[in-house]
Parts: structure tokens; C-alpha cells; sequence
């Protein structure tokens, strides 16, 4: 489901991220930073996506052989006012690639595209989401299909971490800043239900790995792994060194899976190691800990 | 009568071992293909298929078997074969125009008694639009099994016939040489008959659905499917020579062809195929096991392994590699993978990837290596001593899936044994 259309692995000239200074588009700069690739920003502090004419800007910002990382998103989208939103600052990306095509293309979507009943996921499993989130992004993956005809990945992050991410998502974020404050961690039940948790410095090494190859197609971003939001939470507080409750609650749905087949991205990238949860958080708990 | 004349027209694998199962039977017998340079091979015995068994036969009956590449000498022919391959694409769809060019030239050569049968395994419609202009012509269902096919040519289980009017007795000629292997022979209309070889297929890939989707869960569960087999084969609805143990996905061609033509049939038609989409997925999921388990065992611990890969070929007794899961398999492997191959038939030269080595022997791609994998169950494999491959190998790693080796041996000689249908054993921390 991932086709790279270039044999050899080659920096691209430059690497757009629109949506640089978020948590996830910060990530994949300091990535292709690190690797040596030319990175040009796009924050949403700089160019509003949401305004009139932002199309028109960011298009004078494109050369032709960009590699152009989608990342900008208001998440998440849960009612018709910030679907509204996110539908705008894709059609200004659209508006941009249509005056100024670029060479390839990257989104940077999420395994909500997936609904809740899918317990395994492959990149061929279909995107039908059952939750507003879901239908925004693939909304947006398949307007970019209409405006950018050159190659395009589509990368669908499961559960992300990392020190930096601004959100309280129920998983590894809330539970360490819960175990940070001394505060119960809450599970919904018992926490039975397994996800797969991603660190968020994997989406940025895949991320520049699809530039590096040109790649083209869908990448499900997962380890491959899943366990239980209860085994999260009680390995959050063993790093936390601090002795913090981990409480469950009367279930209030059903227990729902996800697990992914890494197949595909083994295929696509062999020497890819994915970070393994212990490691990844006991990395944001020293990161936490230096004050970071 | 007296006995009747057969010729078989298209020396494919299917041709070669049909017409050494009719010589084997008593029958003269007619090679025909318009090569004239494999009708010469042939003539010297040289035969471009290995199949156990066919060697020997090909040439004990030479007195009843002779060979042309000129259209004329079919005329002495009483019942004629077509059986020339059909090719298959990447999506299973069948490319045809070989058959229908070798039944034009064939079809004028005939004596207007003669029967014409096709024998290549065609969609249902194909033999009744097609037509024949003078003399009788069937469908008959080729039942060959890469392998046992000497086996299945001389000892069939049942032959299984299609006619234009089923009502109608079968033309003398044909019944004397198909009552000639003593089973039973079944008459039906040609779409049934054209339809029955998908059917057989379908209903095996179920069989090795059931067994791929139960032996994946023993592997996650504790449970030991190998345990479960003989339990569900005394069950008389499912029977003793089911099709139970658990593989590498479904390869060979000849039965995704046959699942992408019911999809096919079925999406032209409105009916529901949903669960042969989910055996083909099922089939792609478990094809890539291997991988995901070396990726998890070897690849994740340690950069540039060596492996040593046993079995190149889709199935044991066989040289074909069409869809062989062992190259998907090396195929997939990074660049920075050393895999020293070894396959009783198949080069390692048939694998693409830049890191393959030809060993000399199973025991020599064990040297160095930091894993071993045995793809393709060739019974000699059988024959390694798990100390020998323990002491040969680098690392302790075994990847089994068709369980060739004794997994209690290899377990007791040290190594991480991993299978299909049970969880892994011997798997203490790796350095």
C-alpha cells in the first residue's frame, strides 16, 4: 500500500511543514533539521490558513520540487464549527497546490479514519470513520488526491506521545501529567482496552523516510504493539518514581481494541526500529524531570 | 472397440503428466505441440517438469507414447486433449488466447469422430461459446495436484465430465479411455463441470482459511493446533483427509486465480463474495508471518544479520516459485540482510535480493547464520539433527512454520523455535 518512487533514497530539495510549530510538525522539522534537510516552516502564527487569501500567500511560498509535509489541523474536530475550520485550511493548502504544484506530498492524518469496530488495522482495512475527527481528515486526504497529482503519503498516526504535546488525550499524556501532580490516574473501566502508542519522534522519522523515498500511498504510524490503558498507566507511574493511585471506574462502553499489522511499514522501510513504549516514556519522564 | 488412440496437445506440466498417466494405463498415446524443439526434448526424454515418479514413467511406457509437432498426425486420434497453459496475471485473471489459438490449429486436423476435450481450466461459458464445428466436444475437470500429479494422473479420484446435453451418453471413445482407470465418471452440463474446479478450490481454501485464522489464535492463546487437528478430522463432516494444517497463505497461482475469478463472476453478477475477499486477506496476512516474526526476534536486535533460508519453491517436490512465499519472504528483507539459500530444485539465483548467497547444502546455509528459516517443506529437511543445526548456526533462532524440524529436538538443543499454531518455544530473553 506504500510504493516509493524513487529506487534510491535521496533528500528531497526542500521539505515544506505546514503546521511547523505545532507538536507534531515541530517534531518532523527538528527530524529533517537533524538529518540535514532544507526545511522550510509554516506555522499558523505566520500564515492563518483560516484567513481569505491564505491560499494565494502559502502558494508563493512553494518551488516546484518541494516535498510539502500537510500537519496543520485544529484536533480535534468534534462539531460542525471546527469540521468548518479544518475544511478551510485544507482548502487554502488545495488553492496553493493548484497555483503552485509541488513535487510530492505528505499528510499527516490519524487512525481515526479507522472506525471503532476495526480491532486490527492494515493500511488496506477502509477508511470509514465513525466520529467527526475521522471524517475530517479523510475528507481532507481525498481533496488532496483532487489538487496534488504527484506522489502522495498518507501517514495515519495511532495514539501519539511525546514531551511537547499540548493535549490531555486519554493515554500516556494525561496519565504523567496526572502522575506529575501527584493526581489519580482515571481509567475509564478498568482500562482494559489495548491501543498501540506511538512516540511521537517515530511519525517524524517515517515522515522524512516517505520524503527520502518519495513515497506514495498509505502508512499506518504504529509499532505494531498494543497493550492495555491500565498497563500504560501503571508503567507511567513506575517511571514517575512516585506513588500515585491508578483507579478504575464503572464502564460506561463497551471495551474496544486496536491493534495494527506493522507488514506494510516493514516492508517499506526494513531498517525502521520503532520505539518501544518503555522506553519512549521513560525518555518524556527524563525529559519532564529536566524540566522540559 | 478397440482401444482408442489419445493425444493430448499442449506439453505443459498438465499435458506431460496427463499423457504419462494414459501410457501408464495402456493407452497409445499422442504428444502434440507446435514446438517442435520441446517435442524434440521430449523424444530424449529431456522433460522441462519434475514431478516424482514421472521420470520413470515417461520411460517405461516410450513404446506407447509418440510425439509430433505436425497438426496432421492428430487424425489418428480418437479423444484429443487440450491442455496448454493459461496464464495468470497478478490479479489472478486468466489470459485465454493460448488456448483459443491451439484449438484453432487443432480443431480442422481432427477426424469428425474424434473427441476434443479441453482440459486447461477455463471460466464457465467458455466451452459451450465456443462451439465446435463438427464432432463431439467436452469439458473434463484436470484434478493434477503440483507434487502427487503422476499420482493424481494414474490413480484419479473420479473424473468429472461436461457436456453440451449431459442426457446424453458419452461418446464411445471417451468412455472406454476415462473407464480405463476403473473411477467413477460423473456427467454434468459444461458450466457445472467448468465450475467444479473453482468449487474444489474454494471449498480447500476454506478448509485452509479455518485452519490459518485457528492456528494464528493458538499462537496468541496457548493452545497447540497440531492438538486440535486430529480431534476435528473424526468429526465425519469434516472429515479425515481435510485440509487442515496451517501455512504460508495460499500460493502456486492456481488457487488465486480462482479467487479472483469468483470475485470477479460475483461482483458481474450481484452476489455476495465478502468471504472470499476475507480469505484472500487472510491468505496475505499469513503469507507475511516470517517476516513480522524475524523483524520481532532478529531485525529489531541486531543490524546486517545473516539467515539461512531452506526452500525456495511455493510447495516441496516442485520447482515452480509462482507466488512461493520464501521469495516474498527475501524479497522483503532489507538490503543490509545477508539470506545464504538453499532449494533441492530452485537457484538462489530466482530470489531478487542483492543479498543472497547459493549454499552448497541445508546444513551449509546453517553456518554463520544468525537465524534460520525453513520455507519450503521439502522433506529432506526432515533429515537435520537439531544439534546440527544448533551448532552450525550464530544466533538460536528457528522459524519453522510447516514444522519439518522436531520441535521437542530443537528445543532441547537450545534454540527459539517458532511455528505455526502454537506459541513459541524455547524463547528465554536473547541477548
Amino acid at each position: 500500500m506504500l510504493t516509493h518512487h524513487r529506487s534510491q533514497p535521496a533528500d528531497p530539495a526542500r521539505l515544506v511543514v505546514i503546521g511547523s510549530g505545532g507538536f507534531v510538525g515541530g517534531a518532523i522539522v527538528e527530524r529533517a533539521q537533524a538529518v540535514g534537510i532544507k526545511v522550510h516552516g509554516v506555522s499558523g502564527k505566520r500564515l492563518d490558513l483560516t484567513q481569505p487569501g491564505a491560499g494565494e500567500a502559502l502558494a508563493a511560498e512553494l518551488q516546484p520540487d518541494d516535498c510539502v509535509v500537510v500537519v496543520s489541523a485544529k484536533a480535534p474536530a468534534r462539531d460542525a464549527a471546527s469540521l468548518g475550520v479544518n475544511i478551510r485550511m485544507i482548502e487554502a493548502v488545495c488553492d496553493a497546490l493548484t497555483r503552485r504544484p509541488v513535487d510530492h506530498v505528505l499528510y499527516i492524518s490519524t487512525d481515526a479514519v479507522y472506525p471503532a469496530s476495526e480491532a486490527v488495522v492494515y493500511e488496506h482495512s477502509p477508511a470509514a470513520p465513525d466520529n467527526p475527527h475521522g471524517a475530517m481528515h479523510v475528507a481532507r486526504e481525498q481533496i488532496l488526491k483532487v489538487h496534488h497529482k504527484g506522489p502522495l503519503a498518507l501517514l495515519r498516526p495511532s495514539l501519539m506521545y511525546g514531551i511537547k504535546d499540548p493535549h490531555n488525550g486519554y493515554g500516556p499524556n494525561r496519565f504523567r501529567r496526572a502522575a506529575a501532580e501527584g493526581k489519580d490516574i482515571v481509567l475509564f473501566g478498568e482500562g482494559e482496552e489495548q491501543r498501540d502508542n506511538v512516540d511521537v519522534n517515530d511519525l517524524a522519522e517515517l515522515a522524512v523516510l516517505c520524503a527520502r523515498h518519495r513515497s506514495d500511498g498509505i502508512l499506518n504510524v504504529a509499532t505494531g504493539r498494543s497493550v492495555s490503558f491500565r498497563e500504560v498507566a501503571e508503567l507511567v507511574v513506575r517511571l514517575s518514581g512516585r506513588e500515585v493511585p491508578v483507579k478504575g471506574t464503572p464502564r460506561q462502553n463497551p471495551v474496544t481494541h486496536r491493534h495494527f499489522d506493522p507488514t506494510v511499514r516493514l516492508k517499506a522501510f526494513p531498517d525502521f526500529r520503532p520505539v518501544a513504549l518503555e522506553e519512549g516514556l521513560a525518555r518524556v519522564q527524563q525529559a519532564m524531570n529536566e524540566g522540559k | 472397440m478397440t482401444r482408442p488412440v489419445i493425444g493430448y496437445c499442449g506439453m505443459t506440466h498438465l499435458g506431460i503428466n496427463s499423457a504419462a498417466g494414459a501410457a501408464q494405463r495402456g493407452f497409445d498415446t499422442l504428444c502434440f505441440d507446435p514446438d517442435p524443439a520441446l517435442i524434440s526434448r521430449l523424444v530424449k526424454g529431456e522433460l522441462p517438469v519434475t514431478e516424482p515418479d514421472l521420470d520413470r514413467l515417461w520411460a517405461e511406457n516410450a513404446p506407447r507414447l509418440s510425439f509430433s509437432a505436425d497438426l496432421t498426425d492428430l487424425a489418428r486420434c480418437d479423444v484429443v486433449y487440450v491442455a496448454p497453459d493459461v496464464p495468470t496475471d497478478d490479479r489472478g485473471g486468466s489470459d485465454l488466447s493460448g488456448l483459443a489459438a491451439l484449438l484453432d490449429q487443432v480443431e480442422p486436423a481432427l477426424r469428425a469422430d474424434a473427441v476434443l476435450v479441453v482440459l486447461s481450466q477455463v471460466p464457465p461459458g467458455f466451452t459451450r461459446a465456443r462451439g465446435r464445428a463438427r464432432g463431439p466436444l467436452h469439458y473434463q475437470v484436470e484434478t493434477l495436484i503440483f507434487g502427487r500429479a503422476i499420482e493424481r494422473a494414474v490413480h484419479p479420484e473420479r473424473f468429472i465430465v461436461g457436456c453440451a446435453d449431459p442426457a446424453q451418453p458419452l461418446p464411445p471413445a471417451l468412455a472406454a479411455y476415462l473407464g480405463g482407470f476403473g473411477c467413477p465418471i460423473l456427467s454434468m452440463r459444461l458450466e457445472s463441470a467448468e465450475l467444479c474446479k473453482i468449487a474444489i478450490n474454494m471449498c480447500l481454501v476454506a478448509q485452509v482459511s479455518v485452519a490459518n485464522t485457528m492456528a494464528e489464535l493458538c499462537e496468541h492463546l496457548g493452545a497447540d493446533w497440531a492438538e486440535v487437528i486430529p480431534a476435528l478430522k473424526l468429526d465425519k463432516r469434516i472429515g479425515a483427509f481435510a485440509y487442515l494444517a496451517p501455512g504460508l497463505g495460499i500460493a502456486g497461482g492456481n488457487l488465486e486465480r480462482d479467487l479472483a475469478t469468483v470475485c470477479r463472476m460475483a461482483e458481474a453478477k450481484g452476489t455476495d463474495s465478502r468471504v472470499v475477499q476475507a480469505w484472500i486477506s487472510n491468505s496475505g496476512h499469513r503469507r507475511d508471518w516470517p517476516l513480522r516474526v524475524i523483524h520481532q526476534e532478529v531485525l529489531a536486535r541486531r543490524r546486517a544479520p545473516v539467515l539461512a533460508v531452506l526452500g525456495l519453491a511455493y510447495k516441496q517436490d516442485t520447482h515452480s516459485i509462482k507466488n512461493s512465499p520464501s521469495l516474498a519472504f527475501i524479497n522483503a528483507l532489507g538490503p543490509d540482510v545477508t539470506i545464504r539459500a538453499f532449494d533441492p530444485v530452485v537457484p538462489a539465483s530466482a530470489a531478487g535480493h542483492p543479498g543472497v548467497v547459493q549454499a552448497d547444502s541445508a546444513l551449509e546455509a546453517c553456518r554463520g547464520a544468525d537465524a534460520l528459516v525453513v520455507m519450503t517443506p521439502w522433506g529432506q529437511f526432515r533429515d537435520l539433527v537439531a544439534a546440527d543445526i544448533a551448532a552450525a548456526l550464530a544466533g538460536r533462532v528457528v522459524l519453522d512454520p510447516y514444522a519439518v524440524l522436531d520441535r521437542a529436538a530443537c528445543v532441547a538443543a537450545g534454540l527459539a523455535y517458532h511455528t505455526l499454531g502454537v506459541p513459541a518455544l524455547g524463547c528465554e530473553e536473547i541477548a
